[in-house]
């Protein structure tokens, strides 16, 4: 200390003090300011005042990109799988009532609750009787989120399933494959009785030559609704104007698929009824989902996921009596050897590894050639 | 404490200074910094001003009486004022003019928060203030639970251009103490939040319980703090979906910030300012006349009678946020020097009080 700057010790306002004194003000006065004010912004749940807000409750604004379960192609489209289903198409009505019980009763061994398979014309959709008020729904993928059916939600099913086992004598599923471009198919959609689509197409007059405009239910995939439509949060009227396309067509959506569907899901019945629309909005019943993805998986579907597709076509194997596909065809070329576009309104490939495409529709070409369903594949004869 | 140390300081104390900052490695002195901080905390908690407490407030105006006469100097004098702060004519509102595209502002409920005007923000704006300056008479509504039973209905009818606080109800069972006529309401957007639920699900009710603001313009604070971005800019969407008769605008941050800076630096302590503040400010700078109504924060009425919070509900808000005896006794100042009309009496008749 004794040869230390003799200053050192003394310097009571020196420039360094003050500064170091002002900063150590400003910390407490800023310290206590969050006491003395910040209590009661705690305690009171941020609720008060000009503009407080809170994050977006309940929704996890996480950009889904959930992928586009249309009609995907696989890479090896050989012609050898092909012959396979060359043959006349014939109508097998035994084979298909056998296929129906099979669907109907395959065990499912891994959960003893579960007695049946599939069985559409009660659990395709979730309805206030097959969903009572207060069940804990599980999510079809998240198996760890499960959630309450409380009273809102509650009132949007439907009392009972709207449709019972073979209503319908001709039904048309409808897939976006390009194989439907330049098919004229559209007038034969139109008669049937009852028409599927997926994944809200396009059915401007620019494509109703080949598929159609006759719409009784259209699928809605929420990754859709997420990158289109803002999940709703934004304008909802662009939506309701491409609902409205669809006419009367019932709206479905895997709503219990996963946690990120529900509420963007939920919201599109919120949206029909704002704008008083007619059109229902049913939600697909994960455990059908889980089952129909069981039941394929044992007929050797391997995929991370079924495509819509499959389920609206095994639906209607037990809906109607007689069910026609168009446009599912997941090859880049068509069966005469021309290539095809992906989609019948774009070329935009889907994600590789997702669905299982080929595979999905040589079971398709197989239950063809079995006379259970009949796949379309080239131009109608008709008009 | 060598005494060569002593004598030096004895001698040269200019030169100590001089070392002070040739040898900045000092020890810090803690009593003199500790003594300070607790001077700055005992100033901070125990504040010299006092605000005189509610009884004091109403018997002050009680003694005054309500008698007032207009002052054109005043008025003209404060609107002078406010627009050389904040020139509410262009920066009221987020306009395509005051908030070009790529501008970055901040917020200013938020500490260091600024976001850039993109394309589909800018799209929202209107062009200019959509206002016919200057507005001739205006009546700003407060929600203050003076109003209930004040038949002041009328009298606010007849302004030209009527400013309301906070998405109130105008239903029939008040049109005869508050009005039926809007041109102007704020909607605070945790007001979206609580009674909307952020119009994330269903927007019927909302857009079925602003049909009473018939052609207002919904005024709403978008970019004040982070969380009310989002909630305002659905009002807009929502609104715009269904084609509805209000048109909603978006406040400027920095004309709030501006403002809420002319009233700190008239002495009002509050952490913000209070919506009804906010709008006969900017009311006394856009209109010539300015009438304000339902401006009465506290819980007797001038007869000593009790009186509820608001005029539709008996909501206390939360203490700490505003600083509402602050800003009445500004706006009663205000009132006291004629620049603008308060009403805390019952309205007579239209006839009598208009003349």
């Amino acid at each position: 200390m004794r040869y230390a700057d003799p200053s050192a010790s003394r310097d009571l306002l020196g420039n360094r003090t003050l500064l170091f004194i002002f900063i150590c003000a400003f910390a407490l006065v800023t310290l206590l300011q969050q006491i003395l004010y910040g209590r009661n912004y705690i305690k009171r749940g941020l609720q008060f005042g000009w503009q407080s807000g809170d994050p977006l409750a309940n929704w996890t604004g996480l950009l889904n990109v959930t992928e586009d379960p249309a009609v995907q192609s696989g890479n090896d489209s050989s012609s050898r799988y092909f012959e396979f289903y060359e043959g006349p198409f014939e109508y097998n009505s035994t084979r298909c009532l056998e296929l129906r019980h099979e669907i109907l009763e395959v065990k499912v061994l891994s959960m003893s609750t579960l007695s049946r398979c599939c069985n559409a014309p009660s659990f395709l959709f979730t309805t206030q009787k097959n969903t009572p008020l207060g069940t804990k729904l599980k999510y079809e993928v998240d198996t760890s989120g499960i959630y309450h059916i409380n009273q809102e939600i509650f009132r949007m099913f439907p009392k009972d399933m709207p449709y019972y086992r073979s209503q319908f004598k001709k039904c048309a599923v409808v897939g976006n494959g390009g194989i439907l471009k330049n098919s004229r198919c559209g007038r034969e959609i139109n008669s049937a009785d009852f028409v599927f689509r997926c994944n809200l197409p396009p059915i401007s007059e620019k494509y109703t030559m080949d598929v159609g405009v006759k719409t009784d239910v259209v699928t809605v995939n929420p990754s859709i609704i997420t990158e289109r439509f803002h999940k709703l949060e934004k304008w909802r009227r662009p939506f309701y104007r491409v609902l409205q396309v669809y006419e009367n067509a019932s709206v479905l959506l895997p709503a219990f698929y996963n946690t990120r569907n529900t509420d963007v899901s939920i919201r599109v019945k919120y949206v029909l009824d704002d704008f008083e629309s007619p059109q229902a909005v049913y939600y697909f019943h994960p455990q059908y989902l889980v089952n129909v993805s069981r039941y394929w998986l044992s007929l050797g579907v391997r995929a991370k996921r079924i495509s819509t597709g499959l389920i609206l076509a095994t639906a209607a194997l037990e809906l109607c009596e007689e069910v026609h596909l168009f446009g599912f065809w997941a090859f880049p070329m068509n069966p005469s050897g021309l290539y095809i576009t992906h989609h019948y309104y774009d070329n935009v490939k889907p994600r590789p590894g997702f669905h299982a495409m080929p595979s999905e529709i040589f079971n398709f070409l197989h239950l063809h050639s079995r006379g259970i369903l009949r796949v379309h594949t080239g131009t109608c004869s008709c008009c | 404490m060598s005494p060569c140390g002593r004598a030096r300081r004895h001698t040269s104390r200019g030169a100590m200074a001089v070392l002070a900052w040739k040898f900045p490695r000092t020890r810090l002195p803690v009593g003199a910094s500790a003594l300070c901080v607790v001077v700055l905390c005992w100033l901070y908690i125990f504040p010299v001003y006092r605000l005189p407490n509610e009884k004091e407030i109403v018997q002050g105006v009680l003694q005054q009486g309500t008698a007032w006469r207009r002052n054109e100097t005043a008025a003209r004098v404060f609107r002078k004022q406010m627009e050389d702060c904040c020139d509410p004519a262009h920066l009221f509102a987020m306009t395509k003019m005051n908030s070009p595209m790529g501008k970055s502002m901040w917020y200013d409920g938020e500490f260091l928060y600024s976001f850039t005007i993109d394309n589909s923000t800018y799209s929202l704006f209107p062009q200019a203030t959509p206002f016919q300056l200057p507005l001739k008479k205006c009546a700003v509504v407060g929600n203050g639970g003076i109003l209930k039973k004040s038949g002041c209905g009328r009298q606010i009818d007849e302004a030209n251009f009527v400013m309301r606080c906070n998405l109130p109800p105008l239903s029939s069972e008040y049109t005869k103490d508050v009005g039926s006529k809007s041109h102007l309401v704020t909607a605070n957007p945790s007001i979206i939040r609580q009674r909307f639920q952020n119009l994330l699900w269903s927007r019927k009710t909302f857009v079925d319980n602003m049909k009473i603001y018939n052609h207002s313009y919904i005024y709403m604070p978008a970019f004040s703090m982070k969380t009310g971005t989002e909630p305002s800019l659905r009002v807009y969407y929502t609104l715009s979906d269904v084609g509805a008769n209000q048109t909603v605008l978006f406040a400027n941050p920095n004309f709030l910030r501006s403002i809420g800076k002319f009233w700190k630096s008239r002495g009002i302590h509050a952490k913000r300012l209070s919506t009804g503040l906010f709008l006969v400010s900017a009311a006394l700078g856009l209109c010539e006349e300015v009438a304000i109504y339902g401006f009465w924060p506290f819980s007797v009425n001038m007869h000593e009678q009790p009186i509820s919070h608001h005029y539709y509900d008996n909501v206390l808000p939360f203490s700490g946020f505003h600083a509402m005896p602050e800003e009445f006794l500004q706006l009663w100042y205000l009132h006291k020097i004629g620049a603008l009309r308060m009403q805390l009496d019952p309205c007579k008749d239209s006839s009598l009080s208009t003349s």
